[in-house]
């Protein structure tokens, strides 16, 4: 769900660098006011790269088989670390596997690391009037961080793909494009949340530390 | 998955001996100035300027494939799709397909700057380690934050990687099919993803006080890592000024695929 180099303008890709280095900036902000924030620096940096490498874990989906974005764990997980962490994520991909784009980098890290962020938020309303949250409560708090996380993300990807594609699509078209990429992904937010929801509660049984975040 | 990080960085060539932070704001001001074109003669340039960039860099032809294979796949989708839906003038039809006109030149342009942005990127990053260019993004101005977690998890991604192809040889040991889509399989995958989180957490203590007992936090970063030399500064300038005749050369014929259906 990357937006390649070459589809989208200029004006675009410069507001993606604009938004991301805005974003990294506040998020950076919100980490340094933390009370020994150095601390959590390699919590961080080890869980993104062990995001990166969950990441390849193919899931199967018949005929074809799907690989997870884990945007909506990585938020509930690593908080305000989230975005930075999703930046150096894709940053790798475009270096050691051209996936994505320079040129996108700053509009594929809005897609993926905005809504990581509204999933650290919704994850941590599994504590709202309940201290020590059931695992119940964090499967179910997990599969929502999670089914928003990939749902606003695939609404970014195929409202900013659609929308600024260099040739203009009748109405119809345009419809009948969005209805087939939003059906397309409809089962991926679906497992992107139950896995979400498993590995929440698995945390929490055998690492409970993990969820209350770096 | 293979990595492949680093492979060709002990080659020789401009471009591997180019000062980093000179290379990262060459390129990025050059992939802009490309994704500015819409002019089929800019387009022309542009292919030329690539070819050129990619035959000093010295780069093996068999790498550069193996780079464009994965994300070709989402712009083949899009070629494929987007000449059937865009556009009023029919060129060729066939019963409810029409190939239309708009919607070929739309799709030729996105290809060819997916082409030239994509090896553009490649000849720039990939002669030079890629630690070395997160160096050179510090000194650009990086946080320090984001420089020290992406020192982090580069150090750590292969080893994480080595963890999962073991529980992954480990589960299908005991019988696990990977490519049968099951409710148990997907808590297994889950459990999976979960055990590797578990690990890195608990890598990431011990790693903390390593840190810690070898100074990290009060020890200054070097500042004085990348020199430039006049020949670094003047190929900076001379790719600056390649992105400002593309983009003043676009301007200047129009900025507008239309050109194309004269």
């Amino acid at each position: 769900m990357h937006i390649p180099d070459g589809v989208l303008p200029l004006p675009i890709t410069g507001a993606g660098y604009a938004a991301t280095a805005a974003t990294t900036w506040y998020s950076i902000r919100r980490i340094r006011q933390r009370e020994n924030y150095r601390q959590d620096i390699p919590k961080a940096s080890l869980l993104t790269a062990a995001f990166f490498v969950a990441s390849w874990i193919h899931i199967p989906m018949p005929p074809t088989s799907v690989h997870l974005v884990l945007n909506g764990l990585l938020g509930a997980l690593l908080g305000y670390y989230a975005f930075p962490a999703i930046l150096i994520g894709l940053f790798f991909q475009a270096v050691m596997f051209g996936h994505g784009g320079l040129t996108t980098l700053g509009v594929n890290a809005m897609i993926m690391g905005l809504p990581a962020i509204i999933a650290h938020y919704i994850f941590r309303l599994r504590q709202w009037r309940n201290n020590g949250a059931s695992r119940k409560r964090t499967g179910v708090f997990g599969f929502l961080a999670g089914v928003t996380a990939m749902g606003v993300s695939v609404a970014m990807f195929v409202g900013i793909l659609l929308t600024n594609l260099p040739a203009e699509l009748n109405v119809v078209s345009e419809r009948a494009a969005i209805l087939a990429l939003a059906t397309a992904h409809v089962p991926v937010i679906f497992i992107e949340g139950t896995i979400a929801a498993l590995v929440t509660t698995f945390l929490q049984r055998v690492r409970p530390k993990i969820l209350d975040g770096v | 998955m293979r990595l492949g990080i680093d492979e060709y960085t002990s080659l020789d060539s401009p471009f591997h001996r180019w000062d980093p932070r000179y290379k990262l704001i060459g390129l990025i001001t050059l992939v802009f100035a490309f994704s500015f074109v819409r002019d089929l003669r800019m387009l022309l340039a542009m292919v030329g300027v690539t070819v050129v960039i990619y035959a000093v860099s010295r780069l093996p032809a068999r790498f550069v494939a193996r780079r464009l294979r994965y994300p070709s796949l989402f712009l083949l989708a899009l070629l494929l799709i987007l000449p059937f839906l865009s556009g009023e003038n029919t060129l060729a039809s066939w019963g409810p397909l029409a190939l239309r006109q708009e919607g070929l030149i739309a799709a030729s342009l996105i290809a060819t700057r997916f082409i030239c942005i994509i090896i553009t990127g490649m000849v720039f990053l990939s002669t030079t380690p890629l630690l070395t260019n997160v160096k050179a993004m510090r000194a650009l101005g990086l946080p320090d934050i984001m420089a020290d977690m992406a020192f982090l998890a580069f150090r750590y991604l292969q080893e994480i990687g080595r963890d999962l192809r073991n529980m992954q040889t480990s589960m299908r040991l005991r019988g696990f099919k990977e490519r049968r889509f099951s409710s148990r399989g997907l808590r297994t995958l889950a459990w999976l993803s979960g055990s590797l989180l578990v690990y890195s957490y608990e890598r990431s203590e011990s790693i903390y006080k390593a840190m810690i007992l070898r100074g990290y936090g009060h020890a200054p970063h070097p500042q004085d890592e990348f020199h430039a030399s006049s020949k670094d500064t003047f190929t900076l300038v001379a790719i600056i000024a390649i992105a400002a005749v593309f983009i003043a050369g676009d301007i200047l014929l129009g900025h507008d695929t239309a050109s194309l259906l004269q």
